[in-house]
């Protein structure tokens, strides 16, 4: 029989897209770094999969994708707990799973996180462009997922492994609400009083969000700090000129001209990533050893 | 004055300068940027140029006092690399259609738009470094009388090659963008191609000049869009 290894998005609402773990280095050509927003969930995957710690997955940021699987293979599932269905019999949103010819997966509601990964054993047979599988519109073909794609993978036929049901994910990380930070270049610039309000206030997930910035709903006072154009990154945090906190993510541009007053370390991403609109977060400050 | 080297993260760190921006500035920069690549060529991720700046992504944990030894022996350096002198010839159309802000722009500034064309189009452009989009270059070098605060409210969508002034600076957007800055013209050639190593033509300090052409050479260029050539 011949094979069909593709699977087929039948619907999906924005914010479906690849994702691996980024373009490192290549910043110096104004190119962002991209990749998966948790990397905590997304390297689990793998390794359950016992996949390449750098294998593309699927990031899904919002209920409503459907795919089809046109042949057998094995997935795995992390991230955010959702009301997940496999040909309409709801499956848990962790662990590994058999997948047959002809399938149909579907996400639902998000109950806990924002973000889930789905992995297929042996990766996404997506282009690699600039050492990377990650989306990024205008490096590769297309940005995020919509529906009719397809992306192949390879036919698993093998489907026996007693320890599948062994498997645990743990999500108490998600749903901590300190978010750790070291400070910025420019943090020694702000007011004691606006470095106290940092240190100790509590900050809140705006409705701004997405894979380039979270926006935070507090203002700190603007302080007219200037500064000419630098490097920024991932987890870098922005103060604008109107008070506005941004915390960059992974699709943010290279450079940025405003004060850079933290930076937060991978985890922090990750658990960020995972957080909606109105939760709120504390920053602990951390230093470096 | 002796830039400044601190840790941002275990992997992070960031040299700045108390200078005026200049080629002077940028050409201290590049030299020790190369010293840097060179000494810690295993260490490296990269170096993020900005206008002031050296960022360095280390793949591991990094020897402070060594990089600060360095760098206090690149204080005492009396000569540096020069900046190239490659000067990359940017076919350039300031057709009003291309560039829909050049009439206003012109009248805001009290001058002919055939003026402003000249002398936009008579400077070299020093290239510092990329950022914003994929192969945005950040030029220095436009004349003072152009300098225009960006738009309150920015366009939803700059097409790709259009040539703007935003600010103290001029700049392309490679890709279809949204964009803040005035548009007066476009170019035909290819910004950003990611199926090139590397996707971008032009190297931090490089140079930048537009040469005026017209609607019909544009259109023909277009057909068949090459990178720039360099003259020196």
């Amino acid at each position: 029989m011949k094979e069909n290894p593709y699977m087929t998005i039948l619907r999906t609402g924005p914010g479906t897209s690849i994702q691996d773990l980024g373009r490192e280095g290549l910043g110096q050509y104004g190119i962002p770094v991209s990749g998966v927003m948790d990397s905590i969930s997304m390297r689990w995957v793998n390794h359950i999969l016992q996949n390449p710690e750098k294998e593309a997955v699927l990031e899904i940021s919002l209920p409503g994708l459907k795919v089809h699987f046109g042949s057998p293979t094995i997935i795995c599932i992390a991230g955010a707990k959702a009301n997940i269905t496999l040909n309409d019999s709801p499956i848990k949103s962790e662990g590994l799973f058999l997948i047959n010819e002809g399938d149909v997966l579907s996400f639902g509601s998000f109950i806990m996180g924002s973000r889930l990964y789905l992995g297929v054993k042996k990766g996404f047979k997506v282009p690699i462009v600039l050492n990377s599988k990650s989306s990024y519109q205008g490096i590769t073909e297309s940005g995020m997922l919509k529906k009719g794609d397809q992306l192949e993978y390879s036919s698993i036929h093998e489907h026996q492994n007693p320890t599948w049901s062994t498997v645990k994910f743990d999500r108490s990380w998600m749903d901590s609400n300190t978010i750790e930070a070291f400070h910025g270049p420019e943090w020694g610039e702000l007011a004691d009083k606006n470095k106290d309000k940092i240190q100790n206030g509590v900050f809140t997930i705006s409705k701004l969000q997405n894979r380039m910035a979270i926006q935070l709903e507090e203002l700190i006072p603007n302080l007219l700090i200037e500064m000419s154009t630098a490097a920024v990154y991932p987890g870098t945090v922005q103060l604008t000129s109107g008070g506005k906190l941004i915390i960059l993510m992974k699709d943010a541009q290279v450079t940025g001209g405003y004060p850079r007053i933290l930076h937060l370390p991978e985890k922090s991403i990750a658990q960020l990533s995972q957080k909606s609109p109105n939760q709120q977060f504390i920053f602990k400050i951390i230093n470096f050893e | 004055m002796k830039p400044i080297h601190s840790i941002i993260t275990t992997t992070l760190s960031e040299i700045k300068w108390s200078l005026e921006i200049s080629d002077l500035l940028l050409q201290k920069q590049l030299a020790l940027k190369s010293i840097l690549e060179n000494h810690f060529q295993k260490n490296i991720l990269e170096i993020g140029v900005g206008f002031k700046t050296l960022g360095i992504s280390w793949k591991s944990k990094f020897p402070f006092k060594e990089v600060q030894a360095l760098i206090d022996q690149f204080e005492e350096m009396e000569e540096y690399a020069p900046l190239s002198n490659k000067v990359w010839q940017i076919p350039a159309c300031y057709d009003l259609e291309l560039g829909r802000d050049l009439e206003n722009l012109a009248s805001a500034k009290g001058l002919e738009v055939k003026a402003l064309i000249d002398l936009h189009s008579k400077n070299n452009y020093r290239l510092h470094f990329y950022g914003f989009l994929p192969g945005f270059m950040y030029l220095q070098g436009l004349p003072e009388v152009l300098f225009t605060p960006r738009k309150s409210l920015p366009d939803a969508s700059v097409p790709a090659g259009s040539i703007a002034i935003g600010g103290n600076q001029t700049g392309i957007y490679p890709s279809v963008s949204p964009g803040g800055w005035h548009l007066i013209g476009q170019t035909p050639i290819i910004l950003f191609d990611p199926s090139n190593t590397p996707p971008v033509w032009a190297s931090p300090g490089d140079l930048i000049k537009f040469n005026p052409i017209s609607i019909e050479e544009f259109k023909s260029i277009q057909q068949n869009p090459q990178q720039p050539v360099w003259e020196k």
